[in-house]
């Protein structure tokens, strides 16, 4: 359909009026809302996924297609559930203690949402504790964490530890991302997966809970 | 005074690579206390960075602890610091700024650095170490670049996307930090020492190198140029992250000693800075100070220094390196070059 691919090709350019506009135009009209979701807004944040690892676009640019995103599927998600569209999962959402970076933590939480999971974000500067109290709380199926910083990175480590000797390990897959860490970091402290970006985490987290292969 | 560094700067060949740790937080530790405590207790951190001196032997002492907060601080952003024995580093989170994007920049107070914030402390701590130290080793106050300062009186996201939507903004906001930032640096020209330029948050992991030139160049070439105009000769603007994309214009910054992070093509920045004669500090990865023994970072030191080919303006530094830091881990790079440059000759 002509107007899902202009809605990834907005999304894309960080139209955030034009997509919003092209939704409720869709959606009056009858439109799926599962395939507004999947044809337009996740096949545009794939493009920018891919010219984001390319170089090709930056920061500045995915934040306003991350934007349009978050505004289409503000209109999107009430649909979806009343369509009785079921949550694929629980994610605990947090960047670690010591670390007042959110940016990176956010996109993933709106593109996993646009995925269809339910986010449950504690925030920035979380403590270990914390993210035990999150998972006794809302007993999430993934937990991911986010580091800006070389200095607050080992603090991924640290929760880890936490969660294991409260005897939650088992009940949770842990999943890190932010710039100075690694798959080779991932697997040194213990950790289920690693996403290099937003849009990557989202395969990670569905691999992760044996939901694509 | 370390002619090494100065011979490394000036793109001179010199007997050995100096060395330049990246020690803000960590200095806490060297006297057993917390960054919150020890960077707002003038006593504490001038002791602190003597400290550092006395177990490291850089080849350089940056006056700095929570380097990026100080300016924005001053201006009146909020930093969290923290309490108790909590080692984690005071920042200025979302909340802490105070420009909520409105087009009211003209309300920003401009600081004062004898009187607002922690711009005195820092000043006088440096005054301090320039006299018991400054004959010895070069001494840098940190200062924060123009995006790096601009990102917390704004909050980090709010800015990258107001240069999409608003670049007039951005370049208003970029010119008022510019300005906080000169008179800062040029406070610790009066202090007696250096000025070292901290910007990461300008990084071309976040910001495309178009978006750099357009924006943050012109108020960069403007902190440099006011510097080097009141006699400070080196200016090392450091950008962390891989800076590969963006070194055609880091290099027009006109400072003449960069960064090459840990993550950026060291090959790249051998040939570009060997042409435009400029200095540059590879760093060694962080992490690998916490995970790998003293042994094999011996090794990742001595053939990170092979990787410069000789190179004259190379110097070896690390990323910022938390706070625990092991000293025999520091003490084992700094020995691991030495030796390796006296087998050499």
């Amino acid at each position: 359909m002509k107007e899902l691919q202009e809605i990834a090709q907005f999304l894309e350019q960080g139209q955030v009026q034009r997509v919003v506009a092209l939704t409720r135009q869709l959606v009056d009209a009858g439109a799926s809302p599962q395939m507004i979701l999947n044809e337009g807004l996740i096949a545009g944040m794939s493009v920018v996924g891919e010219k984001m690892r390319s170089g090709e676009m930056y920061l500045p640019e995915v934040l306003q297609s991350a934007s349009a995103m978050h505004a289409s599927l503000g209109i999107l998600k009430p649909l979806l559930a009343k369509e009785g569209a079921k949550p694929l999962g629980k994610v605990l959402l947090g960047t670690v203690k010591g670390d007042m970076h959110d940016i990176g933590k956010n996109l993933v939480g709106i593109m996993l949402q646009g995925a269809g999971f339910e986010i449950l974000d504690l925030g920035l500067n979380v403590s270990p504790e914390k993210f035990v109290e999150g998972i006794t709380t809302h007993h999430p199926s993934i937990v991911g964490m986010s580091a800006m910083l070389t200095t607050t990175m080992l603090n991924m480590r640290t929760t880890i530890d936490t969660i294991t000797a409260a005897g939650l390990r088992a009940e949770v897959k842990i999943i890190i991302g932010g710039a100075p860490v690694s798959q080779k970091f991932a697997d040194e402290i213990g950790a289920d997966g690693y996403a290099r970006d937003a849009v990557l985490a989202v395969g990670s987290v569905k691999h992760l809970l044996s939901l694509e292969k | 005074m370390n002619t090494q560094l100065e011979k490394a700067l000036n793109v001179e060949p010199s007997e050995r690579v100096p060395f330049l740790p990246a020690i803000y937080e960590q200095k806490a530790w060297f006297v057993g206390e917390t960054p919150s405590k020890v960077c707002r207790d003038v006593n504490l951190f001038t002791t602190a960075v003597l400290a550092e001196y006395e177990r490291v032997q850089p080849d350089a002492l940056t006056i700095g602890i929570d380097v990026y907060n100080v300016e924005a601080e001053a201006v009146g952003c909020t930093v969290t610091y923290y309490a108790g024995d909590d080692i984690s580093t005071p920042a200025i989170g979302p909340e802490g700024a105070i420009f909520q994007g409105s087009d009211d920049i003209a309300s920003l107070k401009m600081p004062d650095p004898r009187k607002d914030g922690r711009m005195p402390l820092n000043l006088e701590v440096a005054r301090r170490v320039v006299k018991v130290l400054g004959r010895e080793v070069p001494i840098r106050g940190a200062v924060s670049g123009p995006f790096s300062m601009a990102a917390n009186l704004v909050g980090p996201e709010h800015l990258l996307m107001l240069t999409v939507t608003h670049p007039g903004l951005v370049k208003e906001l970029l010119a008022f930090s510019a300005e906080v930032i000169k008179r800062y640096g040029l406070a610790f020209l009066e202090a007696g020492c250096g000025v070292m330029i901290f910007d990461s948050q300008a990084s071309s992991e976040l910001l495309s190198p178009a978006m750099y030139r357009d924006l943050v160049l012109g108020p960069t070439k403007g902190i440099i140029n006011s510097l080097q105009q009141s006699g400070l000769r080196h200016i090392p603007l450091i950008i962390g992250g891989n800076t590969t994309p963006m070194l055609d214009v880091y290099l027009e910054t006109g400072a003449n000693n960069i960064l090459c992070d840990a993550k950026a093509d060291v090959r790249q920045f051998l040939e570009r800075c060997s042409k435009a004669r400029r200095a540059f500090r590879r760093n060694l990865d962080t992490s690998d100070f916490l995970r790998v023994t003293v042994e094999e970072l011996r090794q990742r030191a001595v053939r990170t220094v092979e990787e410069s080919s000789g190179y004259p303006g190379f110097i070896l530094g690390t990323g910022v390196l938390p706070y625990g830091t092991p000293l025999a881990n520091l003490v084992a790079v700094r020995e691991a070059v030495r030796e390796f440059q006296g087998k050499r000759q």
